[in-house]
């Protein structure tokens, strides 16, 4: 076992961090690699409760200038037929435009893949910049009613600050890297009120695999960004949680239809950002000026013409939503609209996140749903609320594709559990119909419409994974056994060639050839067991479930690696070497 | 020297502390921004309520409920801002999302009193009435912040009304004799008990708050009048004719008044058993009121197309008894006659009662089959109901 299942991160190197010179910095970065390996593990863990905490403290600033801008932009109670809904957007459009086009170029869109490409391109590098870019334009942009969510721009905020803070300690790349997920988190959960849902997300979109090195801090900055805007801003809920659960079983499949609608909506909404959003940026650079403005009048048109639900984030829409307080063809017509308002916003380059509108869309969509079933079966539906919450998680679902963070978004914002089976049905047939009618995930879309290629969980989770047992092969014969004499063991071997396994107890494997053997007569060691007269290293071995990419690490070494079973480690299943690992990807690739 | 600070100012322990300083500068720095941001939202909050009340008060019902929501998205926790939009939802017939409302005020502060009559209102709108009652007495037990008295009182007197509405009339008497049980009670309040007392078909208790309330104003017309629909209602007719000739004398317009004193009056004089007449007048009271019943089951009977002459073989229907009371009569109409006789043998000791048993039995039956009689018809009506206590 020693071998096999060491731990393989990359251990930062000294060479790697220090420089020539000499200098300041140098004999700091000295400094931390002369610390011991958990104590440099919990100044981190204490460094992501400080991310934490300064996230959670510029999401509360950030959350403050949405509010004030809309306050003064577009009023503390839009109204509809009011001019003022078009023309503050559409001046202060051209101002995010100038803005992003000259000042703060890395801020379009949400800000995910952003974080995303810091942690697998750059490094970890987010410039400080961004942080402040994203806090000005964003606060602007949703404050004067454009159809975009604080969330991930929050995330992009976080990270920034997180990666500022680690450059400034001049972490070592690995531990930079790592501090982006980990502002990320924070961020999100700041201004998601949400920290299981934050990390869940981080973890699914922004990192794309488990891992237990960052889980604590990540962990840990989310909750303490959380803690810091409850602090400051209450602990009140993003919107009112009505009672909910349900009804009956047979209402299942009111909540499949539910997922199914959901998953075509979602569809359609990426499938329109997918394609509109390449076309405008080919126009020519000059026309970047008025893009958002054109998305502005837009939006502003919808809301002067009646519906300013549809401005904004839009939270207070949907706790509207959630209390029977729209018909269900109003709910229908909000979900269309913010549609079609989220599009025009995000795809003309607007900062601004999608979070928002997309629990927006879900909502609306989920209480039109469950308001039309009522219609025609009202003993079989619940309440409204309960259908506009579960759309929301449909729509996480189906459009963000993080059905994990779906699940436990809505567990965690409505506080109940008795809606878990409802939830978990309705997202999963979101997800999978989703994915059938589309196979890129929206970000995965974002991201190589940007130019990069960015790994994907989505894609990793669908992935073929090789095992040793589709690559091994019966093991030589005879094993020897490490009691038998070395000229016991040289006779049932007859000169036979290559290697042979020898079983030691009380577990282990070495193997020896028939020339070692001879040799080891040929010293008068004829007599000695096998187990004291081999002087070789045991060998590593794998179970049969073991990845071929776990193999790989060992084949390398040793001619064979013993594959031996799981409950009895002197079981050999079989052994695999290096041609069988890559025979077995040369067929994959084949196939 | 600078090398070594730096190398200082990098170790752990010294970067952690400056981050807590520095975390602590931007606590407070954000928290004073806070505090000014939530001032200035109370404000706005303000504002956006005031509107909405006024909207609410000139009948604008969405404008106020918009309104108050937007007070609210500024002022989240203000209880105030809360319990009106509720209210606003609540009477605007928008149940649920009030319940909801309410039901969370309600878990932040279960000993609110205004939160508890709220939520009692929601129930009763939503026809929950057991839910109702509940957070009535929530409410009357409950805490309200100032003039508690007068709060308690109205929400009690709110229930009761709520209680009388339902047909729920025990439970509106004992609500009401804890009310009335207080000693110092403003007259025109007890009045008002008195009057639910009435509708709560609790006359005794009605008759006394009444007389209560006559000690301190003897000349209360509605006290009289009260007073003497109670005793009239209890059979006490010659105490309702006491009060309602003072009545009268008060509000010689009063027509309820008038009707009711004349019904007592004929009711005094149609009884045979009155104590104080002589036995001319009384052997002419159970004459008249003999005669009076024969005529009344003949109308009755005629007018609902029954044959008194044939035999009913069932008694499920009232009607089915008046052949039999028909027969009845007519073989005591015979012995009428023996009423004016002189001399004792010649008078039958139980004939008197036997006639007005037989009257009583016509007058109710035929209330049964043809509905309330008017007249001397009611009059015996109404003595066949408490035939001892028309005097008290």
């Amino acid at each position: 076992m020693t071998h096999a299942f060491e731990s393989t991160a990359p251990k930062p190197t000294l060479e790697s961090q220090e420089g020539e010179d000499g200098s300041a910095a140098n004999i700091e970065s000295r400094y931390w690699f002369t610390l011991s390996n958990t104590r440099e593990e919990r100044f981190f863990l204490l460094l992501a409760v400080f991310i934490g905490v300064f996230s959670g403290l510029a999401v509360v600033c950030f959350r403050l200038a949405i509010d004030w801008t809309k306050i003064w932009l577009i009023g503390p109670v839009p109204e509809p037929h009011s001019w003022r809904l078009i023309v503050a957007p559409a001046v202060t459009s051209l101002v995010v435009a100038f803005l992003v086009i000259h000042v703060f170029p890395l801020v379009r869109g949400s800000g995910v893949n952003q974080t995303k490409a810091a942690l697998y391109i750059y490094n970890g590098y987010i410039p400080f910049r961004t942080a402040v870019g994203k806090f000005i334009t964003a606060a602007l942009a949703i404050g004067s009613g454009q159809s975009l969510g604080p969330e991930d721009p929050a995330l992009q905020i976080g990270a920034s600050l997180a990666s500022a803070l680690g450059r400034r300690l001049d972490l070592s790349r690995e531990r930079l890297r790592l501090l982006a997920p980990v502002g990320a988190a924070a961020g999100l959960a700041a201004a998601f009120n949400a920290p299981i849902s934050a990390v869940l997300f981080v973890i699914e979109e922004v990192i794309g695999r488990w891992s237990a090195g960052i889980l604590g801090s990540v962990v840990l900055s989310a909750v303490s960004s959380v803690v810091v805007v409850r602090w400051f801003l209450g602990a009140e809920p993003l919107f009112r949680i009505p009672a909910v659960g349900l009804v009956q079983p047979a209402e299942l499949l009111a909540y499949a239809t539910l997922g199914i609608v959901g998953a075509f909506a979602a569809v359609v909404f990426a499938k329109a950002i997918a394609y509109l959003r390449p076309r405008l940026r080919a126009w020519p650079h000059w026309t970047r000026y008025f893009q958002p403005l054109l998305a502005a009048v837009g939006i502003g048109l919808i809301g002067f013409l009646g519906a300013p639900q549809v401005m904004g984030a839009g939270y207070e829409y949907i706790d509207q939503a959630m209390h029977d307080q729209f018909t269900w063809k109003m709910l229908a017509i909000l979900a269309l609209l913010k549609i079609v308002a989220t599009t025009l916003s995000f795809v003309t380059g607007t900062p601004g996140g999608m979070f928002a509108p997309t629990l927006f869309v879900g909502a609306m969509l989920g209480g039109a749903i469950g308001g039309l079933e009522r219609h025609f079966y009202p003993a079989l539906i619940g309440s409204t609320g309960t259908y506009a919450l579960v759309g929301m998680g449909v729509l996480f679902a189906g459009f963000l594709r993080a059905p994990m963070t779906s699940v436990f978004m809505v567990l965690e914002v409505s506080g109940n559990y008795s809606i878990i089976v409802p939830v978990i049905v309705a997202n999963t047939l979101a997800y999978v119909t989703s994915r059938a009618l589309q196979t890129t995930p929206i970000f995965d879309i974002l991201t190589r419409q940007d130019g990069l290629d960015l790994p994907s969980l989505e894609e990793q989770r669908e992935q073929t994974v090789l095992r040793v047992e589709d690559a091994m092969k019966a093991a030589p014969t005879p094993i020897l056994n490490g009691g038998d004499s070395v000229d016991q063991a040289l006779q049932s071997m007859q000169d036979l060639p290559g290697d042979f396994l020898v079983r030691l107890h009380p577990s282990g494997w070495r193997s020896v050839t028939a020339d070692t053997l001879k040799r080891l007569v040929g010293e008068g060691k004829g007599e000695m067991t096998l187990g004291s007269a081999l002087v070789t290293p045991v060998l590593p071995y794998l179970h049969p479930d073991h990845t071929l990419e776990t193999a790989l690490r060992y084949v390398y070494q040793v001619p064979f690696v013993p594959v031996v079973h799981r409950a009895d480690f002197g079981q050999l299943e079989g052994v695999i070497s290096r041609d069988e690992v890559l025979e077995k990807y040369r067929m994959a690739q084949r196939t | 020297m600078k090398i070594a600070l730096k190398a200082v100012a990098h170790r752990p322990p010294v970067i952690l502390l400056f981050l807590l300083v520095l975390a602590v500068l931007a606590f407070a720095s954000v928290g004073r921004m806070v505090n000014r941001f939530h001032q200035q939202e109370e404000a706005l909050a303000r504002h956006l309520y005031e509107r909405g009340m006024k909207a609410q008060s000139e009948g604008h019902a969405e404008a106020a409920l918009g309104a108050f929501r937007a007070a609210l998205s500024y002022s989240h926790d203000n209880f105030q801002y809360q319990l009106s939009l509720a209210r606003a939802l609540r009477d605007s017939g928008r149940t649920a999302e009030a319940e909801t409302y309410l039901i969370r005020l309600w878990e932040r502060t279960p000993q609110e009193g205004a939160v508890n009559l709220a939520l009692g209102r929601l129930f009763v709108r939503q026809r929950v009435f057991d839910k109702a009652i509940q957070y009535y007495h929530n409410a009357i037990y409950g805490v309200w912040p100032s003039d508690a008295e007068t709060k308690r009182r109205d929400v009690q007197l709110e229930l009761i009304e709520f209680l009388l509405q339902h047909g729920a009339y025990p439970q509106a008497q004992a609500e009401l004799i804890g009310m009335a049980s207080a000693s110092a009670i403003d007259p025109s309040l007890r009045l008002r008990y008195a009057d639910l007392f009435m509708r709560a078909q609790d006359y005794g208790h009605a008759l006394a708050q009444y007389q209560q309330t006559l000690r301190t104003d003897i000349h209360n017309q509605g006290a009289l009048l009260g007073a003497g629909q109670a005793s009239f209602q209890l059979g006490r007719f010659r105490t309702a004719q006491t009060y309602l000739q003072e009545a009268v004398h008060v509000d010689p317009q009063n027509a309820s008044a008038k009707r009711l004193l004349e019904t007592a009056g004929q009711v005094l004089a149609s009884d045979p058993s009155a104590p104080s007449i002589s036995d001319a007048e009384r052997n002419r009271r159970l004459r008249a009121a003999f005669l009076g019943a024969g005529d009344r089951l003949d109308g009755c009977a005629q007018s609902r197309g029954i044959d008194l002459s044939g035999q009913s073989s069932s008694h499920d229907l009232p009607s089915d008894d008046l052949p039999r009371l028909k027969a009845a009569w007519q073989e005591m109409k015979p012995k009428l006659p023996k009423l004016s006789g002189s001399h004792s043998d010649s008078r039958d000791q139980h004939l008197p009662d036997e006639l007005m048993s037989l009257v009583y039995g016509i007058e109710q039956q035929t209330e049964l089959v043809c509905g309330s009689p008017e007249g001397p018809d009611q009059a015996l009506l109404l003595l066949s109901q408490d035939r001892a206590g028309v005097e008290r």
